[in-house]
Formats: C-alpha cells, structure tokens, sequence
C-alpha cells in the first residue's frame, strides 16, 4: 500500500494530455503504464483484503488514477480518458485470465495460476467473459459508442451516471445504448452454438 | 451488419420498447412499413431485450466480487444465519440464501441497505412488511420467521422458496388453463387470509407472485405496500392514507399502474374489492399474454382504467378462452364496486368450480380414448350441468356430470377446438380425481428402564403397547396437498379434547402443512409420541386436503418449541374438535400391506379425515 507507484505521475500525465491532444502514439505507450499498475493494484487489494471482501473495480481505477496522474497537472477531462482506457484494460485482463482459466480447466493447466488472479473472475463466468469479448469486437466494428458503454459497464464496473461523465452523453442515452447493446449480445451469444 | 441499417434499427428499437401491446405493433407498422425483414430484425431484438432483462443478463460487473452492493460474504455469520449464497438485490436490499443455524432451516434473508436503514419511510414500509405478513399464516404467503437488527444490519428472515416470481415464468412459458386456474385460486387463496385480519395487499401484480418451481405452490410475496382496512379512520385521515398510498405505488415501483383498480387510480379509500381487480388484471394478462388496459402513456392507461371497458378476453386471447373464465374475469373487472365480486371466496369458488370443470373433462377423455383426448373445452354448456354443492353428494354428481359431459363434448367437439395445452394422461389411470389418499406406517421404539431397547419396528397398523413404547409416524400422499396430524390425548365423553399439533411443525417442511406428491413425513419430525400415565387411547388424526383448511390453518401457531404444540386456546381446540366431528361422517377405505408393512387410508371428496388409535396398558 505505501509503495510508491512505479512511474513518474509527469510521464502518465503527459501522455494523456498527448493522447487527449490526438496523439495516437501516446496510447501505445499509456497502454503498458496503465495495465502495470492496475494488475498490481488489484493483486494487492486480494492480498490485503480479508476472504470474500469485496473487490470494487471503480474503486481499483479511482485508485489507479490518483496515484498515476498528477492531480495539479492534468486537465480534468483526462480523467474521463484515463477511465476509458482503463476500462479496456480491465476488460483484457479478465479475458485473459478467463482464458488462462478456461485452459487450465481443459487439462491445459501444467501451468500454475496464481490465486490472486483466480479470484479476480468466478470459475462459472470464465466462458461469460470470452463470449462477450467476442462479440463486443463485432459490435466496435459498426458501434464503437455501444460497445464503450458495455465495456465501461461491464468490465470496469462503472455506474450509468459515471458512463455518462465519461463518454460525455446523456444518462438517458447510456440506458438507451446499454439496453440496445445488451439485447444485441444476448442475441449474438444465444446464437452461438 | 451495415451501418446505416443498424442505425435504422437501434432508432426503432429504442422507441419500440418504450411502448407495449398495440402501441408497439402499430408504431412498427408505421416504421418498418413493408419492410419486413426490417420488422422481423427489431422484434427479435425486443425479444432478446425482454429475455435478458429477466434473466439479468451481464447485470453485474465481470470481476467476481464486484457487485457493489453485497453487504455480506458468504461463508459469514449474521448472528444464528450463515450466509450461503447471494441470490440478488432490490430496491430495498440485497436478499441472500441462508441457514438458521438453530434449527438448520433455509431461509431467505433480506438484508436492508443502509440506504434505506436511514431513510425512515423506507425503514417504516420494511417494518410494515415484516408486521403485515407475520401476522398472516396461510401457505400461500411467504412465511416470516424473524424481523431484527444484527450489527447493526437490519434482516428479514422468511421461508426460503425456490422459484420464480410469475413475471419470470410468464416470459418464458405459457400456461396452460388448468395452471393459470390453479394460480389464480391460490392467490385468492392468500388474499382471503389478508382480508380476514383486514389486511388489504394493494400491490398484486405477476412480480409479486412467486411460483415454488418443485410444486407451482403460489406464495404472495410483498406486503409491504398492505395496510390494514381504513373503515374505522376519519374522511381526513382517508383522503391522506389515499394520496399518500397512490404516490408511493406510482412513484416508488415503475410500471405498477397497469394493476390498479379504478379507485386507486383515483386516490381513494381502498378495501378488500381492490386486491380482486388486480388479481382480475392478473388473471387476464394470464390469459391474453397482456393486460387489459394500456395506453401509450401512464395518463392513457390511467383513462383506460377509469373510463373504458377492455377488449373482451376472448378476443384478446389467441386461443379460445371458457365463457365462465370471461364472465369471472368480467365480474373482478367491474369499475362499480358493487358489481365486482365481494369477497376472495366468491371469485375462488368460481375459479375452483371451473377448474373442476377441466378436470372432469380431462378424466373424460382418458375414458374415452385417445381420439377424443386430444382437444376439448371447456365450454359454458358444461357449466350447465349439475353443480356441485357437498362433499359427501359429490362422488355421486361427479358421475352425472360426466356423463353430462361425454355427451356434450361429444356434440361440440367438431364445433369448437382448443389450443389451451392439456398435459397428456401419463403413466397408469389415476385414481378418481375426488379422491384423497395417504399412506402410513408406525415405528415403534421399544423401551426398559428408560433406555431404548432394541432397534425400533415398523408396523401397518396399531398394536397394543407397552406404556414406555414410543411411537413414530412415517406419512405420505401420492399427490401433494395439505397435511394436519393432531394428537388428542385420553380424555372423558364429556369432557373437552386436549390437542397437540404434530405436524406441520416449526422444526420442519418450513412449518407448512403443504407437502409434495410422495413427500415422506415423518411424525413427529425429531422426537417421539411417548404416552401419558393413564390409561386409554391416545387418539392420531390424520388429516389430508387438496386444499389447505381454514379451521386447522390456525393450529400452525401452536406447533413451536415453547408450545410444545399443545393448543392452549380453549376456542380454538374446540373449533378443531368440532372440525374432526363434522368430518368423520364418511369413513375411509383401509387397505393394509403387510409385506411393506403400510397401511393405505382412502376416501372420495376433497378431505381425507383418518383417526389411528394407540392405545396401551
């Protein structure tokens, strides 16, 4: 909990604003930094915490952020772009480790998987997360807007309030988005045999 | 997927499930136009909306641990609960499954969020509930065992019921008529019990109706909207208790107006009569697969209701609907509260006679063959026939009435047809469907020097025992219904009976007297029937009803821990004993087995009263 956070706040901050600025570049390098520190951070909340507490996304991001980002410096909209990548971040950890997982389950599992990475998803959600990783590329494809909402929603455990915040839309057009995009996956994930 | 097709779709798509029923189809008409693949695209995704909405599709965030809101691990202890699974959470708090370590019952444990803790109106309407529907017992409301404040947690504990609220079963099954009959008897049913002690339900809606998945037993769920009748309260008081009660049923839970009678529409003072206009709109949503008034808007429907007379059932139906099952659902209707049915029992009493109705006809075309079996109905010119109107005359009308019957179906089956699903007969002929049957044997623990001697025996019928024998009742039912085994202890001609309550108990089946087809009960569930000092005949009655019985409902408060099950209401065992009395006129058939070491008691009509002498020396 009291060590220091791995890069410099300077650096993050910048490359949001470089980002927030347009510059594509800067996401690959933001990417990385992001991924780091809310792997660490959510090991270190298993750890820490007692069994079965709780384990709050927002609240993982929230702290991500604080300790990434130098408050003073960064312009307040970049927090709204620090959680939409860390939404995506969460979502391409949990997939991972719903694969990882899914692997091991297979008779794959030579390899040995962490406890902390085992609580991060229920054993039963494992092929959940995959399916609807799936079809969510689908769905970027021709809605990439829906497709934040599920994400945001979904992997990084955000409220419609707070997705409204982020993708700067109407709480009534994150309900709309949310319920098109949902029964869309139902759908696709219904379908599939 | 194009773009600008999607585009097109998730426009209509949007506005289409802020609509219902007819508003809906018309506005894709107008939008699709001739479209129809366009058309066939939008409904499939309202269909998959609806689908994932009830089942909560990716409701909760992926991480395994993240909803939010869960107050309680499981594994953890609450007090004398150990919380085993977290089984959703609502407007009120989190509800999750657990075990009374006490008494090792499940228990459905309603968790109030501290949101509501601090909010007092909320923390009134949870209290009320909790008040409401612990002062009602009948099997067909959800059971309250505890109401209280742990860590400062507050908990309600109720009877644990695997299933699914009707709402649910509604959007992934259509129910066949006998089914909606059964449904809808039971809610009656509950609602007779509520109004009894004055209780008004105000809020019968299909989410508010669960259907137990191992029996489709009802329970009517949510009192927390009920309030005692207002008759004794002044016009002020009235008009507050009205327009308090209209806000918090439009305001606090979206979409309920669709249930609401006319007079709660209005705000005004409500009695029992509003619980069966919305058991009406229940029953005809059953029915019709929407409920009878609907408008684009919350004013439309509200018009709708005050002002306009539904589509009539059987032509909102997609199949054709009994005559007598429209003139029920007409009468719960009525906007004229004197023109509405009465009471619960008026409208149950139809609803049971019709449903009686469909049984003869099922029973009649097993008899007849596989030809006929197919398709019937039940139509208003079988209601014509004799009716029923005693127990013990039954067997013998039930005989005309069939015959009635054949004879009809014969002439109106090329007539009419069908589509109401009708189980197929399976298996080998039932009994004859009046009748009423259990199965018992007797274990006996032998007993010297007040230590069990021996492995205990099973017999199929009384002996003569020893005064330290203790006794064991193993019971079950080939078809589920409702149980009361009552023990009344030797006593002189003229003196009162002593009764006490073996069975339902507090220690088992959740304290209901509802047991399921070839549930074994054992009796008493724990301990043994041991014998008094003096000398006579400890008396056993068995008492088994397809439908639960009002004057032995009430027996169920006296089969706890510190009753030790023993009615000490005088008036109320002599309530009991007058019940057993009037029903031993007709005596059961006895058929004992003596390799299985069973005794079969059966007899014709809806209540089977059995009496098991042991007696000692």
């Amino acid at each position: 909990m009291t060590k220091p956070p791995p890069s410099k706040p300077h650096e993050i901050t910048e490359l949001l604003e470089q980002w927030s600025g347009g510059n594509q570049a800067a996401l690959d390098k933001l990417y990385p930094l992001v991924y780091e520190e809310l792997r660490r951070l959510a090991r270190s909340y298993m750890r820490r915490e007692p069994k079965g507490h709780t384990l709050q996304t927002t609240a993982l991001i929230n702290e991500a952020y604080v300790r990434l980002v130098d408050q003073h410096q960064v312009h307040w909209q970049n927090r709204s772009h620090f959680f939409a990548i860390s939404a995506q971040i969460m979502r391409r950890i949990l997939v991972d480790h719903a694969r990882r997982h899914l692997h091991a389950k297979r008779g794959g599992g030579a390899r040995k998987i962490s406890l902390d990475e085992v609580m991060l998803v229920a054993k039963e959600r494992s092929e959940e997360v995959l399916m609807l990783d799936e079809a969510l590329a689908n769905l970027a494809r021709v809605d990439p807007r829906r497709c934040q909402v599920v994400e945001l929603r979904y992997f990084a455990g955000l409220n419609n309030t707070q997705i409204a915040s982020v993708l700067k839309i109407s709480e009534n057009t994150v309900m709309r988005d949310w319920n098109l995009a949902r029964a869309w996956l139902y759908q696709q994930l219904s379908e599939t045999p | 997927m194009e773009a600008e097709r999607w585009a097109q779709v998730s426009r209509i798509f949007n506005s289409a499930i802020e609509l219902d029923g007819e508003a809906r189809e018309a506005y894709l008409k107008s939008e699709c136009g001739a479209d129809e693949s366009l058309a066939h695209e939008v409904k499939r995704l309202i269909d998959s909306h609806q689908r994932a909405s009830a089942e909560d599709f990716i409701a909760e965030p992926a991480f395994a641990n993240s909803s939010e809101s869960k107050t309680l691990a499981d594994g953890q202890q609450l007090g004398p609960y150990l919380i085993l699974k977290h089984l959703g959470a609502g407007g009120m708090g989190e509800v999750y499954l657990a075990t009374d370590t006490r008494l090792g019952r499940s228990v459905a444990l309603k968790v109030l969020s501290a949101e509501v803790a601090h909010d007092k109106r909320r923390m009134q309407r949870f209290q009320q509930e909790a008040r409401m529907a612990s002062s009602l017992n009948q099997p067909n409301i959800l059971t309250v065992f505890e109401f209280g404040e742990i860590d400062a947690l507050n908990f309600l504990a109720t009877e644990y019921i695997e299933g699914k609220t009707l709402r649910q079963y509604l959007r992934s099954h259509k129910l066949t008529l006998p089914e909606i009959l059964d449904v809808s008897i039971q809610i009656l049913s509950a609602l007779d019990a509520a109004h009894e002690t004055k209780i008004v339900h105000r809020d019968i809606k299909p989410e508010n109706v669960m259907l137990r998945s191992r029996d489709q037993v009802v329970k009517l769920l949510d009192f927390g909207l009920a309030k005692p009748t207002e008759s004794g309260s002044s016009t002020h008081a009235n008009d507050l208790e009205g327009e308090t009660q209209y806000k918090t049923a439009a305001g606090a839970v979206l979409g309920t107006i669709n249930y609401m009678s006319p007079e709660q529409a209005q705000g005004l003072p409500l009695d029992e009569r509003t619980d069966l206009w919305s058991t009406g709109v229940v029953i005809y949503e059953m029915v019709a697969g929407q409920v009878p008034f609907k408008g684009r808007t919350k004013s439309h429907t509200l018009v709708q209701i005050l002002e306009n007379e539904p589509v009539s059932l059987s032509e909102a139906s997609p199949v054709p609907v009994p005559d007598e099952l429209k003139r029920i659902v007409e009468k719960a209707l009525a906007k004229q509260l004197d023109e509405r049915y009465q009471t619960a029992k008026d409208m149950a009493v139809d609803l049971r006679k019709l449903r009686k109705q469909l049984d003869v006809e099922a029973e009649m075309r097993r008899s007849v063959g596989p030809t006929l079996a197919v398709e019937s109905r039940a139509t208003s010119s079988v209601a014509a026939g004799p009716t029923v109107t005693s127990d013990s005359s039954r067997a013998v009308k039930y005989g005309m009435l069939l015959l009635a019957a054949v004879i009809l179906v014969g002439a109106v089956w090329f007539v009419t047809k069908s589509r109401f699903v009708q189980k197929p007969p399976t298996g080998p002929l039932p009994s004859p469907i009046t009748q009423q049957s259990l199965t018992y044997s007797i274990t006996v623990q032998k007993y010297r020097d007040s230590k069990p001697f021996e492995q205990p025996f099973q017999l199929a019928k009384e002996m003569l025992f020893e005064r330290d024998y203790q006794i064991r009742l193993n019971v079950s039912s080939p078809k589920s219904g409702f149980l009361y085994v009552l023990n009344e202890g030797p006593h002189e001609k003229e003196k009162p009976a002593e009764f006490v309550v073996l069975f339902p108990s507090s220690t088992s089946n959740s304290s209901s007297a509802l047991i399921a087809d070839n549930q074994q009960v054992q009796i008493p569930e724990t301990s043994w029937i041991k014998f008094d000092q003096e000398k006579g005949a400890e008396r056993v009655w068995l008492v088994f009803s397809a439908n639960a019985i009002a004057e032995l409902e009430p027996i169920r408060a006296y089969a706890n821990e510190k009753k030790m099950g023993l009615i000490d209401d005088s008036s109320l065992s002599d309530r009991v004993q007058q019940f057993l009395r009037t029903h031993t006129g007709s005596k059961p058939t006895v058929e004992q087995n003596a390799e299985l070491r069973q005794t079969r008691v059966s007899a014709p009509g809806d209540i089977l009263v059995h009496v098991i002498d042991l007696e000692h020396q």
